[in-house]
C-alpha cells in the first residue's frame, strides 16, 4: 500500500509541476482575475437586481475557464506522453498502466481544482467586500459540485483522448458540456414534442450524456436561495463520481489495448 | 535452477503484415554483459520493448527473472534508457530522479542519496538545478543513465547508449559499465557502436530482419583469423550467419 501510495504520489506531482509550469495555466489566471473582479464588483446604478446578472455573469465565467482548463488538462494528460514518448522509460518502471493513469488523472484534478479553488475564493472575497457572505454553506456546496463536474470533465477529455485525436476530442467536449448545461433539462420536454425513431434517440442521448446542468448552483447562489437538501446534494455527488469512475474505467480499457 | 536473467523464445512479433521479430530465441546469463547488433529495422528495438513489457509478443514467450514482463513487479528489478532522451523538458534531473524513485516505490531518503551519487556519477552536478530542455544530448544520454541505475537494478537494458556522448563521457561510461559488470550486474545493449561493444561484452547477438543469426562470444565470432568486430560483423551480415 505504501508503496502504491509512492507511486500515485509521484504521478500526481508530476502532472502538478508539468500543469504549473505551463505559462498558459497563468496567462488564464490573470485573464481571470481581470475580467471576474471587475464584473463581481461592479455596481451598476446602485441596483440590486442589475447587480445579480453581474454576479452571475462573473460565476458563468468561472464555469467556462474551469471546463476550458479541464478538458485542456484532462485532452493532453496522455497525448503529450505518446508524443513526447515519455511514456516509454516509464512504463519500464515497476507501475501498472491502471496506476499511472490513475495516478495522471488524480494529479489534472488536483491541478483543476486548485484553479477553481482560486477563482471561487476570488468571487468570495469580491462578495464579501460588497457585504454579502463570505463563506456560507450554498458556496460550498456549490464549490464541491463545481469540483465533481471539474472531475468529471477531465475524466471525459482524458478517454475521449484515446477514442479520437485530442482537438477532435476537446472540440465535441467543448460543444457538449455547454449544451447540456444550457439544454440538457429541456431534453425530456423536447423529446416529448417529436416522434419515432428522434424520440428514442432524444431520451437515450438524455439518460447517456454528462448532466453538467445538475452541478449548476449559481441561480441559488446569486439570489440567495440557500443550498440543496442533503439527499439532492448525495445523489449529485453520487452520480458526478459514478459518471467519472465509468469514464476512467473505460480509458483504462483503451489504454491497456493501445500500441506502444 | 535457471540461471538467466532473461529468456526469449522462439518469439515473433507483427505490426500488420510486417514482421518486425521472426521466431527469435535469446537469453542473457547472470552478469553477462551482451551487445545486440544490426542494421537499422533489424527488430532490436522492438525486442527491447517486448523484453520490457511494453509490448507483447504475436507468439513465442519471453521470461524476464522467470517471469511475464507485462507484471509491473518484475520491472523493479531492471533498467532502462531509451534510445532518445524521451524525458520531461519541465523537471531538472534532481526532479527527474525523484519522480522516477516515486514511481519505483523507493523511499524517499533513499531516493535522495542514490541521486546525489549519480548525479555524480554522471557528472551533472553543475547542471541539476537546470531544466532538462536546456541539457545537450549528451547531458541528457547521462540524465538517462542516472535514472536506469537509479533502483540498483539487476538487469541494465540500455538502447543506444553511446550515442551523443562525447568521448570522454564515453569513456566514463565504459569505466561504469566494467564496474556495474563487476558487481554482478547483467547488461543488455543496443548498439551500432561496434567499437564499443567489441570493448566491453562477453556475447553479441546480431539480429538481421527479424531473425538473430549470431549469438555468441566475440572470441567465438572472430573465430581463428582474428579480426575486429567490425569487418566481422559486416562478414555475418554478408553471410546470413555463421558456419
Amino acid at each position: 500500500m505504501k508503496v502504491f501510495l509512492r507511486r500515485i504520489g509521484a504521478l500526481v506531482r508530476l502532472s502538478l509541476l508539468e500543469l504549473w509550469r505551463r505559462n498558459d495555466m497563468f496567462v488564464l489566471l490573470v485573464l481571470a482575475l481581470v475580467l471576474l473582479v471587475p464584473l463581481s464588483m461592479a455596481r451598476p446604478f446602485g441596483a440590486a437586481g442589475a447587480t445579480r446578472y453581474f454576479d452571475e455573469a462573473a460565476l458563468l465565467l468561472v464555469w467556462g475557464y474551469s471546463l476550458f482548463i479541464s478538458l485542456g488538462v484532462g485532452g493532453r494528460l496522455f497525448t503529450s506522453e505518446f508524443s513526447s514518448r515519455t511514456v516509454y522509460p516509464l512504463l519500464a518502471k515497476p507501475v501498472s498502466r491502471g496506476e499511472l493513469l490513475l495516478g495522471k488523472y488524480l494529479g489534472a484534478v488536483v491541478a483543476a481544482w486548485s484553479a477553481l479553488a482560486f477563482f471561487y475564493a476570488l468571487w468570495a472575497v469580491s462578495s464579501a467586500l460588497r457585504g454579502g457572505e463570505c463563506l456560507s454553506a450554498c458556496l460550498m456546496q456549490a464549490f464541491v459540485f463545481h469540483a465533481l463536474f471539474s472531475a468529471l470533465a477531465v475524466a471525459a477529455a482524458l478517454c475521449g483522448s484515446f477514442l479520437l485525436t485530442p482537438s477532435a476530442s476537446t472540440t465535441l467536449l467543448a460543444i457538449l458540456f455547454p449544451a447540456m448545461f444550457f439544454f440538457g433539462r429541456r431534453l425530456p420536454e423536447y423529446a416529448e414534442n417529436v416522434s419515432g425513431a428522434l424520440r428514442w434517440l432524444v431520451k437515450a442521448f438524455y439518460w447517456a450524456a454528462p448532466h453538467a446542468e445538475f452541478f449548476d448552483m449559481r441561480q441559488r447562489l446569486v439570489h440567495g436561495w440557500g443550498g440543496v437538501d442533503a439527499s439532492v446534494f448525495l445523489a449529485v455527488a453520487g452520480y458526478g463520481i459514478a459518471y467519472s469512475a465509468v469514464l476512467l474505467l473505460l480509458a483504462g480499457f483503451l489504454f491497456n489495448r493501445k500500441r506502444l | 535452477m535457471n540461471d538467466n536473467v532473461f529468456e526469449i523464445d522462439n518469439v515473433c512479433r507483427m505490426f500488420g503484415q510486417v514482421t518486425a521479430v521472426d521466431g527469435l530465441t535469446l537469453s542473457l546469463g547472470r552478469g553477462e554483459v551482451t551487445g545486440f547488433l544490426g542494421t537499422n529495422g533489424a527488430g532490436k528495438t522492438t525486442t527491447i520493448k517486448m523484453l520490457i513489457g511494453l509490448i507483447r509478443p504475436t507468439s513465442g514467450t519471453v521470461r524476464l527473472f522467470g517471469r511475464d514482463p507485462v507484471e509491473s513487479s518484475v520491472r523493479a528489478r531492471i533498467g532502462y534508457m531509451p534510445e532518445m532522451a524521451y524525458y520531461y523538458p519541465f523537471l531538472n534531473v534532481r526532479e527527474l530522479l525523484a519522480f522516477y524513485g516515486g514511481v519505483c516505490g523507493m523511499d524517499g531518503k533513499l531516493v535522495k542519496s542514490r541521486t546525489d551519487e549519480l548525479i555524480e556519477v554522471v557528472e551533472l552536478v553543475d547542471a541539476a538545478k537546470r531544466p532538462l530542455k536546456e541539457y545537450s544530448k549528451g547531458m541528457l544520454q547521462r540524465a538517462g543513465i542516472a535514472q536506469a541505475l537509479l533502483n540498483d537494478p539487476d538487469l541494465l537494458i540500455l538502447d543506444e547508449p553511446f550515442t551523443g556522448l562525447d568521448p570522454l563521457a564515453r569513456i566514463h561510461f565504459r569505466e561504469l559499465i566494467k564496474k556495474l559488470r563487476e558487481k554482478g550486474k547483467s547488461i543488455f545493449f543496443s548498439s551500432h557502436e561496434l567499437g564499443e561493444t567489441e570493448l566491453l561484452c562477453d556475447n553479441v547477438a546480431i539480429m538481421k530482419k527479424g531473425r538473430c543469426i549470431y549469438h555468441g562470444p566475440v572470441g567465438r565470432l572472430a573465430g581463428d583469423g582474428g579480426g575486429n568486430l567490425e569487418r566481422l560483423f559486416l562478414e555475418v551480415l554478408e553471410k546470413g550467419g555463421v558456419r
